[in-house]
């Protein structure tokens, strides 16, 4: 390729990325190709089906990076492709004829297939536009009956079927998708007119300040941002304005009738300078708001990729990259500048050469007060500069500027030589991938490292993050996961070696999920991996869903308890319910003990019957007793039912070899029976009064005789008869019966009770005469009940006991007591005395 | 009264982040998500709401789930839509999801979560408010709160700094720690580096002491809570207490000046206490006389509204004395005092028995007979299988046979046990404790592994010197170590335990109690925490103010501050109850 014209007003300039040594067999012309922007990969189907080649031969697709390095070659076995195109992810789209879109990986990986519908199918598709929004990338398509079909993001696929164009007969001369405010629009052109399709209308537009005499559009061109928009015209005449076609900005003719094969813009973002590159077979031209344009001869077919801040024209020999010189590049590198940043960068290299010239050029821009701006300059211009040597002397210049700063700040040097590093790195010939500063910070580090991982260069990826000292979970966390993700998919490798390999390059690096690797090695297939890589997570509760969904539901359920979250073990038991018969499933539970109590509970509330069945399956006799009893007065209505229960329990109880509950739950039922014919024969209310409680109403109700009778049946031991009887005869106040009961025989609780309950009663009377008969042990209680001190002092003086002394004194209040007291102490101080 | 703090105590710290942090998510989860305008408590009833739309604050139980879908499901008969939003607390349970799902109203019900763990119940106490931790972890063997007590540790240690010491009793224990420290790890570095305030970390399970939760507590606040039952740091004193015809609703913590000073007090003293207090405010009151104008003035408007307050709390105290008074200091309270010290101390046996009996044959209550049958058992490792089965004889005959189960779920919790038959207790015990010594032993020891719910009282007792040797009238007045909160007669195991411990800072020479008591788990870090006097005390399964107040005194003595951290706030009548079935 030759420059032809030099001497030109657009300052444009064009510099080689890489020598392609694709080995491409066939030309550029004869292939579909796609080309990633931001310095992506080139896909080329050869032999597509328009060419009436040999039907027989399957085209192959083939998959380069940027410097033409072979990433994937594999035969196309699909319908006839339309249209080749990348996402914003770096996905290959393949769109097909019938309207179906294939989505294959960097690496011809076949990533999964959607359809942009059926009206589509019927029409076949005509042409397709693969395009960029803010939300992802898009596809437009025109069918067979010239009507549009998009979807704005085809990873949350929607499709739009756009209006129809009136009278439209034949397919547009040209057309291209656009996006405005965030809506993606159809801009076409038949015949000298435009239209504009949104999602519900189509209208006619016309450029502001279109030259007259266009009968037809031939080539349209939307910039990078969607800002500005190109027409060429069959007349030769090139129209640039806003993509709203509101505003013109500069026109040109070139004089050249022929339709373009390619135009594309040509600027960078803040650039006042607009230029479109216009590519004829053997022609690139250059044309912008200058009079002239710069016209280059193409040598062989060469392919235009638009890209943020200029073109990368790549052919089958080399890989060119033409942009408008940036405002820094321009001032250091023209000729005879006397801008700050060129001074500097003079001064540098007289210094070098030891020359006394360096100090007259610093001194020249020190008098302007310009020096911060020089240095600030020659850094800038580094980023520009494709050439490492061309960086380093310019950095070096910035680098000796700054020695007669005082003041500046140093972050802005340091960061564009460590972006510089990294850009020089990826750049290299065998990673491909030639971005430029501007694009490099449009796409930011973290992209960057995606696309990285995406290509499988973690090595570098990890290089990348370590020097640029990026926080562990972002940087070298994140790629390790990724690379983690890639090995379990070898499937060449066994599950043991996949498995320790990932252990010892992860470790226990923070913010790596083993339980993500293990979905993907799930996700492949690997079910064993997946397992084993489980083993090295350290959250137990992280293990649990992936094996519930591999089906290790009992793996999982031991790993639930292992976590010891009982939700999570909750969680699994549901899940083991549904997918084991119940047999099994009660099975499991018997091993696992902490699960089969929470099951049990849940039981409780939820399941009844179950409960019982589990029981029964452990032979649980003592829980199942336990839990016909409560059933016996909580589920059951009817006596019979609630005798029945009983039964069922002590029988139960037996098996469990608990006699006293199962004898206690005879009683029960014995009990139950006698209250319901107590019910009938007596009235009021005895079903569920406590044995105790049966005799008490008894007795309260005067049935004397039932009362004993009922003491007899049921064994009631002595003592609690005597304290039952003496409540409730007390609580009637029948104080002849309870006399009689009294003298009935000796009671075997003593007397002091009687005497209690007379007090509490307050019948001081009935009272004494039981305090009589209270043992010795008691009696002075007993009188001290009664108010009788001067008897308890006697009988208290009569035991000597000490105890009971006190007691009796502290009794002495009053003063009618005085006299007892004077008595208690001159037994007591007797008593000393011996 | 009420000793001040030695001067080397540390400053307890400020749990007020803790109530803001609660109150505002709540009263963002309410107004900004659901617009709440009125409360209702949850009750088993139908809700008389107009309202289009229902929120339910609730725990976490299906219980409470079957309410929400009974409600939701008549509505649904009625034709009425509303919209019904369920707000967990502390956390959502995939068990409830389910049961909302099985009864068909998961599509109408919107959940959400609060997680809500923490309650400040006073300047020391914070308490999850769960009681039903007990009986579902003790009983049930539901393991779910645990996960909350490692999430309410996790939050203290955020807030407060790491904690570089840890001592913990009992498997619970041993679970929380091991939950928690997971947690800790998972969010490694937000606590790495600061400075710890709190320096050591006690977690007990209940059931490594039962006996102290099951003694009668004659401590003012935990007699107050035996009493009246003080719920979330408040009680309700009937008008046997405020001598008028309405209740009142007090609020008992360090604000209340009169209660902050008799709190920790025996009972025998806070009476004399409370007239000294009365004369002294009368005393102020006086000084009222003989002022000028000027000092009236300064008077009414300086300290009158003090006078006015304290007087108002003294005389609400006084009240609450006076019931305690009525129904405590008849000679029914002191036999039960004198028979649960001869438990403690193990004599009489024969005459504790036989008092039970009497008290279960009189049906005197339900809940202290069966407390008395367990504090008999755990203090006896065990009833004899006589008087096993003629207790619980008599019990069903007097209460109902449905206490069959209850009797069921006591042996299950252990706190009511039979004594294998035919070997006494002592030799099983030092058979056990050779074989376990002798490390090739393992396998018997899975024999045994039944006596693992063996309370090993009076060993531990005799170990740890439980039973105070009596020389003379204990002097409660001015207590002389931690039994005081039981009349001098028994110091309480678990504070016993966090008293030695702290004395030897580490289990060092413990060893023999550590094997009776199962279980413990330990993280020490010497190095930084010899300076740090601040303790957090965790009861899993609630702790009685019995408890509180013998740790309380053990801080004024030995210049510690305690922080106490329960499931709940318990006392024996509580812990019975949880165990206790009732007809529904």
């Amino acid at each position: 390729m030759r420059r032809l014209i030099s001497a030109c007003l657009c300052t444009g300039r064009k510099y080689e990325l890489y020598s392609m040594d694709w080995d491409l067999k066939e030309e550029l012309r004869d292939c579909l190709v796609a080309a990633a922007p931001y310095g992506g990969p080139i896909a080329l189907l050869r032999n597509p089906w328009r060419k009436e080649k040999a039907a027989s031969v399957r085209p192959v697709l083939e998959i380069y990076s940027a410097s033409g390095l072979p990433l994937a070659s594999l035969l196309w076995k699909s319908g006839p492709v339309v249209s080749l195109g990348w996402s914003a992810e770096e996905e290959l789209l393949c769109v097909q004829e019938d309207g179906g879109v294939l989505v294959y990986g960097l690496h011809g990986d076949f990533r999964r297939h959607f359809s942009m519908g059926n009206e589509v199918l019927q029409n076949r598709v005509l042409d397709a536009r693969i395009f960029h929004t803010e939300f992802g990338s898009g596809v437009a398509i025109l069918t067979g009956a010239h009507r549009f079909t998009l979807s704005a993001n085809v990873s949350d696929l929607k499709l739009r079927r756009m209006p129809e164009v009136p009278g439209l007969q034949g397919a547009p001369s040209c057309w291209t998708a656009l996006c405005q405010d965030r809506v993606a629009h159809i801009l076409l052109a038949v015949g000298p007119d435009l239209y504009l399709l949104d999602q519900s209308a189509c209208s006619a537009v016309t450029p502001s300040g279109l030259a007259p005499g266009v009968s037809s559009f031939l080539q349209m061109a939307v910039s990078f941002t969607y800002r500005h928009l190109a027409l060429f015209t069959d007349t030769g005449y090139i129209w640039m304005g806003t993509a709203s076609l509101k505003e013109k900005l500069c026109e040109f003719n070139c004089n050249i009738r022929a339709p373009p094969k390619q135009m594309v813009w040509c600027s960078r973002p803040r650039s006042k300078e607009r230029a479109v590159v216009v590519a004829w077979e053997r022609r690139l031209m250059v044309v912008g708001d200058a009079p002239e344009s710069i016209q280059f001869v193409l040598d062989e077919d060469s392919y235009l990729v638009p890209e943020l801040d200029g073109v990368r024209i790549f052919s089958r020999s080399t890989h060119e990259f033409l942009h408008e010189v940036p405002v820094a590049s321009e001032e250091i590198f023209k000729i005879a500048s006397m801008a700050p940043g060129a001074l500097l960068l003079e001064a540098q290299k007289e210094y070098e050469k030891e020359s006394q010239k360096a100090d007259e050029y610093l001194r020249e821009i020190q008098e302007l007060g310009q020096l911060t701006q020089a240095v600030q300059q020659c850094i800038e211009a580094a980023g520009h500069e494709h050439r490492p040597d061309m960086q380093k002397s310019l950095l070096r210049a910035a680098s000796f500027g700054k020695c007669f700063l005082d003041r500046f700040p140093p972050d802005s040097f340091v960061r564009m030589c460590q972006d510089l590093r990294v850009l020089n790195a990826i750049r290299d010939y065998h990673i491909g991938i030639p971005l430029t500063y501007s694009q490099y910070k449009q796409l930011t580090i973290q992209v960057l490292l995606d696309r990285l991982v995406l290509r499988r260069l973690y090595p570098l990826a990890i290089q990348i993050c370590e020097y640029l000292r990026l926080p562990e979970v972002q940087g070298v966390s994140r790629i390790l996961a990724h690379w983690a993700c890639y090995k379990v998919q070898q499937k060449d490798v066994s599950d043991e070696d996949v498995a320790r390999a990932i252990n010892q390059k992860l470790g226990d690096t923070p913010g790596v999920s083993y339980s993500d690797i293990a979905a993907r090695a799930y996700g492949c297939g690997r079910t064993e991996l997946a397992i084993k890589l489980l083993e090295y997570e350290p959250r137990s509760g992280e293990q649990v869903p992936l094996l519930l969904k591999m089906k290790r539901s009992k793996l999982a359920l031991s790993k639930a308890i292992e976590s010891g979250d009982t939700d999570l073990v909750f969680t699994v038991l549901l899940h083991l319910k549904n997918e084991l018969n119940r047999g099994d499933f009660f099975m499991t539970l018997r091993n696992q003990p902490m699960a089969l109590s929470l099951y049990r509970q849940f039981c409780k509330h939820q399941e009844l019957e179950t409960l019982k069945d589990l029981y029964n399956q452990d032979d649980n006799h003592q829980e199942l007793g336990s839990f016909h009893i409560r059933a016996s007065y909580a589920a059951e209505e009817r006596i019979e039912g609630r005798v029945a229960a009983l039964q069922t329990a002590a029988d139960a109880f037996y098996k469990a070899k608990n006699e006293f509950a199962a004898k206690a739950t005879e009683d029960q039922m014995r009990l139950l029976r006698l209250q319901r014919r107590l019910e009938d024969e007596l009235g009021g209310r005895f079903l569920d009064l406590s044995l105790h409680d049966t005799v008490t109403t008894l007795i309260l109700g005067g049935h004397n005789k039932r009362a004993e009778q009922l003491a007899r049946d049921f064994r009631i031991p002595d003592k609690r008869l005597w304290w039952l009887k003496l409540t409730a005869l007390a609580d009637l106040e029948d104080w002849e019966e309870l006399e009689k009961f009294s003298k009935s025989k000796k009671s075997p609780i003593g007397y002091l009770p009687f005497v209690e309950i007379c007090m509490k009663q307050h019948n001081k009377y009935e009272a004494k005469k039981y305090a009589s008969r209270v043992g010795p042990e008691q009696k002075v209680k007993a009188l001290l009940l009664v108010g009788d001190v001067a008897q308890a002092a006697d009988v208290a003086i009569e035991h000597r006991n000490e105890a009971e002394l006190s007691l009796v004194l502290s009794h002495c209040t009053g003063a009618t007591d005085g006299a007892t007291a004077d008595k208690i102490q001159r037994a007591r101080a007797q008593a000393q005395k011996k | 009264m009420a000793f001040p703090h030695r001067l080397d105590a540390p400053e307890l710290p400020d749990f007020s982040m803790l109530k803001r942090l609660a109150r505002d998510q709540l009263i963002y989860l309410l107004e900004q998500q659901h617009e709440v305008d009125k409360l209702y408590k949850v009750e088993n009833k139908p809700a008389v709401s107009s309202s289009e739309q229902l929120c339910f604050l609730v725990r976490p139980r299906i219980k409470n789930m079957r309410y929400v879908a009974s409600l939701v499901n008549a509505d649904k008969l009625a034709g009425r839509t509303r919209k019904y939003k369920v707000i967990f607390s502390p956390q959502k349970f995939h068990a409830c999801e389910m049961v909302l799902e099985e009864e068909g109203v998961y599509g109408d019900v919107s959940c959400d979560e609060w997680a809500f763990s923490l309650l400040p119940l006073d300047v020391d106490l914070l308490s999850m408010e769960l009681p039903e931790f007990f009986r579902d972890y003790f009983l049930e063997g539901d393991q779910r709160w645990i996960n909350t007590v490692a999430q309410a540790l996790h939050l203290l240690s955020t807030l407060y700094g790491p904690f570089p010491n840890c001592y913990g009793i009992g498997r619970c224990a041993k679970m929380s720690y091991e939950l928690w420290r997971t947690l800790e790890e998972e969010e490694d570095g937000e606590t790495k580096g600061r400075r710890p305030e709190i320096g050591h970390i006690f977690l007990l399970d209940r059931d490594v002491d039962f006996v102290t939760a099951l003694c009668s507590q004659v401590v003012y606040e935990g007699l107050v809570d035996d009493t009246f039952r003080i719920k979330c740091g408040s009680v309700d004193f009937g008008p046997e207490v405020t001598s008028s015809d309405r209740s009142l609703k007090v609020l008992l913590n360090a604000e209340d000046k009169v209660f902050n000073e008799i709190r920790n007090e025996h009972f025998s003293n806070v009476f004399g206490f409370l007239s000294q207090k009365a004369r002294n405010l009368q005393a102020q009151y006086d000084r009222r006389r003989g002022m000028d104008i000027k000092q009236m003035k300064n008077f009414v408007s300086q300290e009158l509204k003090g006078l006015k307050q304290e007087h108002r709390l003294l005389s609400v105290h006084i009240g609450a004395c006076e019931s305690i008074m009525k129904k405590k200091t008849k000679q029914d309270f002191q036999e039960l005092i004198k028979t649960e010290h001869a438990l403690l101390e193990g004599f009489n046996i024969r005459e504790s028995t036989s008092y039970i009996e009497e008290h279960i044959d009189r049906q005197v209550s339900p809940i202290e007979s069966l407390r008395l049958m367990c504090l008999l058992s755990i203090t006896e490792n065990g009833l004899i299988p006589k008087d096993y089965r003629s207790l619980k004889t008599q019990y069903l005959q007097s209460y109902g046979p449905e206490h069959l189960l209850t009797f069921s779920n006591l042996r299950r919790a252990g706190l009511l046990t039979e004594q294998a038959p035919g070997d006494t207790l002592t030799a099983v015990e030092s058979k056990v404790s050779k074989l376990v010594t002798d490390k090739a032993a393992g396998k018997i020891t899975d024999a045994f592994s039944s006596l693992a719910k063996r309370s090993n009282f009076r060993a531990i007792s005799k170990k740890l010197n439980l039973i105070p040797r009596v020389d003379g009238e204990y002097d409660l007045k001015v207590p002389r170590d931690m039994a005081y909160v039981f009349s001098g007669a028994y110091v309480p195991l678990s504070c016993r335990v966090i008293e030695q411990v702290l004395e030897r800072r580490s289990w060092q020479g413990l060893d023999e109690v550590l094997r009776l008591l199962n279980c413990s788990v330990t993280k020490e870090d010497k190095a930084s925490s010899e300076s740090l006097r601040l303790i957090l005390v965790v009861f899993l399964g609630g702790c009685t103010f019995s408890e509180i107040s013998a740790l309380r005194f053990l801080g004024r003595e030995k210049g510690y501050r305690f922080i106490f951290l329960t499931t709940a706030v318990t006392n024996s009548a509580r812990l019975m109850e949880a165990m206790s079935e009732v007809k529904a």
